[in-house]
């Protein structure tokens, strides 16, 4: 079947005083119609930069997408002129980002700015479009919705206002929902009810989620296939089932090895050593392999291509050696 | 993370804002004057431009049926001052909205567009502040007419580089903010989010500033009328008057005082008002 996104080679760039940052490397992936798909890496990995790559609002400057391409149903997205791509922001694709608070604007009521959402790609009378978006909070299972329409952000809790984000973002129904991190900035109990209600939504309109996180047990929640992300690029990709019962690059071992376990005791949680390596100065062959436990000599000579370690699952390590991708 | 604050910023503004004394000094100074001159002609006592039995009439002192005395034509200096508040207020109101206007609108394109677009006007609004102002406003004066009309545009369009400044530093921290970014994915345009997104977030500061700056420009429109440029006789302006009494100011000290001392009634309850509205709206004051 034709995939709903298609993302080839992006190559994310930066410039900075000290030279050209490839946030994002020559990085593939791609989403099925009505499929979740998580992202995962630590912060600074260059998740967010790829969601803001496909929405095309890489602040530029400094940001460029220097290489690679987006298709969407076969539409090539970089080749779009700006107004082409405002019919698809919000319309096809549709962004929410981590920290409700900041992303809504704090002099208009929620109601409105859903009301403005709708407004931008539907054409319909005010009075209209105001009953779409109390029905879009209702959608979002915020009670009473009808008085809920004229508050302000600050007088909602995140968990609220992330529901509002959410309504917000699905107003028109768009094929493809990039949720950036949605619930760390929740607490815990809340970030619970934000991923069901997605997942809710999700089921109910039948649209793709790109599901960006560091929280690899919100993926499992959730998603279907699983994309791990390290300094820019990917370096596993499999299903949600065999990420956590097999996985195949060191750095996934280290993830999973760092997920607090109720059924065993340790003293200390373990931890991957080191940072993410800065983008300007990344070591040469594997990107890993400064940090990696299971290093060798040839690691530091090239970059392993994906290795090909079982049916949908593809690993960047030589220890995976066998047919390229 | 501080729970639901139950009222909105406006709200809660008025609140900050009535607990404080100078800010509502200041603002039923400003409502007061403003219902004088809208009243005026109720309250006045006699005519602005009828002037008595001169000459027995001529530099009367205050007392009497001439509670501030008459000036040199026999006219009632109450009267003129009532009336005068007037030409004050609506020059003040209008030459602030002007500036204002042209303010906004070139500091936010410049904040927003940034880069050469931000260079280039910037560089001309350096340029434009570095006229004096009073000596092109005399220029112009003495080129075109003493129009009252004139002299308000006047005021304003020399006026609005430093709401450029201030709405174009605004831009940069706001435009930087997360709903913007948040806007821009739902697909909005660069005029939709200047003006839905942008600038309704800096009007409290802008409003402030407006405030603040209603004094310095009845200053102006005074500072005109003393040099006999303002606004043309027999219409009163305070400023007008003050100047006409300058000659008899040892004599007849009425004529020229009770002006001077409402403009500077007016300057501080307008700075006042200003200084409470900052201290009550402010972002920057109350976090």
């Amino acid at each position: 079947m034709d995939k709903l996104l298609k993302v080839e080679n992006l190559t994310t760039e930066f410039l900075t005083s000290e030279g050209l940052a490839r946030a994002v490397d020559r990085f593939s992936f791609d989403i099925g119609h009505g499929e979740t798909v998580g992202l995962v890496g630590e912060s600074g990995c260059g998740k967010s930069v790829t969601a803001l790559s496909i929405m095309r609002l890489v602040s530029d400057p400094p940001g460029r997408i220097s290489g690679g391409s987006i298709f969407l149903e076969g539409k090539d997205l970089l080749s779009l002129t700006e107004k082409e791509m405002r019919k698809i922001r919000g319309n096809e694709i549709a962004i929410v980002f981590q920290e409700p608070l900041s992303s809504l604007n704090p002099v208009f009521t929620c109601g409105e700015q859903i009301r403005e959402a709708i407004a931008l790609h539907q054409k319909m009378g005010r009075k209209q479009s105001r009953e779409k978006a109390v029905e879009m909070l209702r959608l979002v299972k915020i009670p009473d919705p009808g008085n809920r329409y004229f508050s302000y952000p600050h007088q909602m809790s995140g968990g609220m206002r992330q529901r509002v984000m959410i309504a917000m973002a699905l107003s028109c129904q768009p094929k493809l929902l990039i949720a950036d991190e949605p619930s760390t900035a929740l607490d815990v109990s809340v970030q619970s009810q934000i991923m069901e209600l997605l997942s809710d939504l999700r089921d109910a309109m039948s649209m793709s989620i790109l599901l960006i996180t560091h929280d690899l047990s919100v993926v499992a929640q959730m998603a279907e296939r699983v994309i791990i992300m390290y300094a820019g690029t990917a370096v596993e990709e499999a299903s949600v089932k065999e990420i956590f019962s097999d996985p195949g690059h060191p750095y996934t071992e280290g993830l999973l090895a760092s997920i607090p376990r109720l059924n065993a005791r340790v003293e200390r949680l373990s931890v991957i050593p080191g940072n993410v390596p800065d983008p300007l100065n990344l070591p040469s062959g594997c990107r890993f392999s400064d940090r990696c436990p299971k290093r060798e000599e040839r690691c530091f000579a090239k970059e392993p291509p994906m290795f090909v370690a079982g049916k949908g699952h593809f690993v960047r390590c030589w220890l995976s050696e066998g047919q390229e991708r | 993370m501080k729970e639901t604050i139950k009222r909105s910023y406006w709200s809660s503004g008025w609140d900050r804002f009535r607990k404080n004394p100078m800010g509502m000094a200041g603002a039923v100074i400003v409502v007061s004057l403003y219902l004088i001159a809208l009243f005026a002609p109720v309250i006045a006592p006699g005519d602005p431009v009828d002037h008595g039995d001169l000459p027995s009439m001529r530099h009367l002192p205050p007392g009497g049926s001439h509670l501030l005395g008459t000036d040199k034509f026999g006219r009632d200096v109450l009267t003129r001052l009532l009336y005068g508040s007037r030409i004050s207020l609506v020059i003040g109101f209008i030459a602030v909205a002007i500036s204002v206007l042209i303010g906004t609108i070139v500091g936010a394109v410049a904040g927003y567009a940034g880069g050469i677009v931000d260079s280039v006007i910037m560089r001309i609004v350096d340029a434009l502040m570095a006229i004096p102002r009073l000596f092109l406003l005399l220029t112009c004066i003495a080129l075109f007419s003493r129009s009252i009309w004139l002299i308000i545009f006047l005021l304003g369009a020399t006026s609005w580089m430093a709401t450029v400044r201030l709405v174009r530093a605004q831009l940069l921290t706001i435009k930087e903010q997360d709903f913007v970014v948040a806007a821009e994915a739902l697909g909005a345009g660069k005029r939709r989010i200047i003006l839905k997104h942008l600038i309704p977030n800096t009007l409290t500061v802008i409003i402030i500033s407006a405030t603040l700056r209603i004094g310095g420009i009845i200053l102006a429109e005074a500072a005109l009328s003393f040099l006999g440029l303002g606004v043309p006789p027999p219409t009163p302006s305070w400023g007008q008057m003050v100047f006409e009494g300058r000659e008899v100011l040892l004599g007849a000290w009425w004529v020229s005082t009770f002006p001077g001392l409402a403009i500077i009634i007016t300057v501080i309850g307008y700075n006042l008002l200003g200084d409470g509205l900052r201290d009550a709206f402010d972002p920057v004051q109350f976090s």
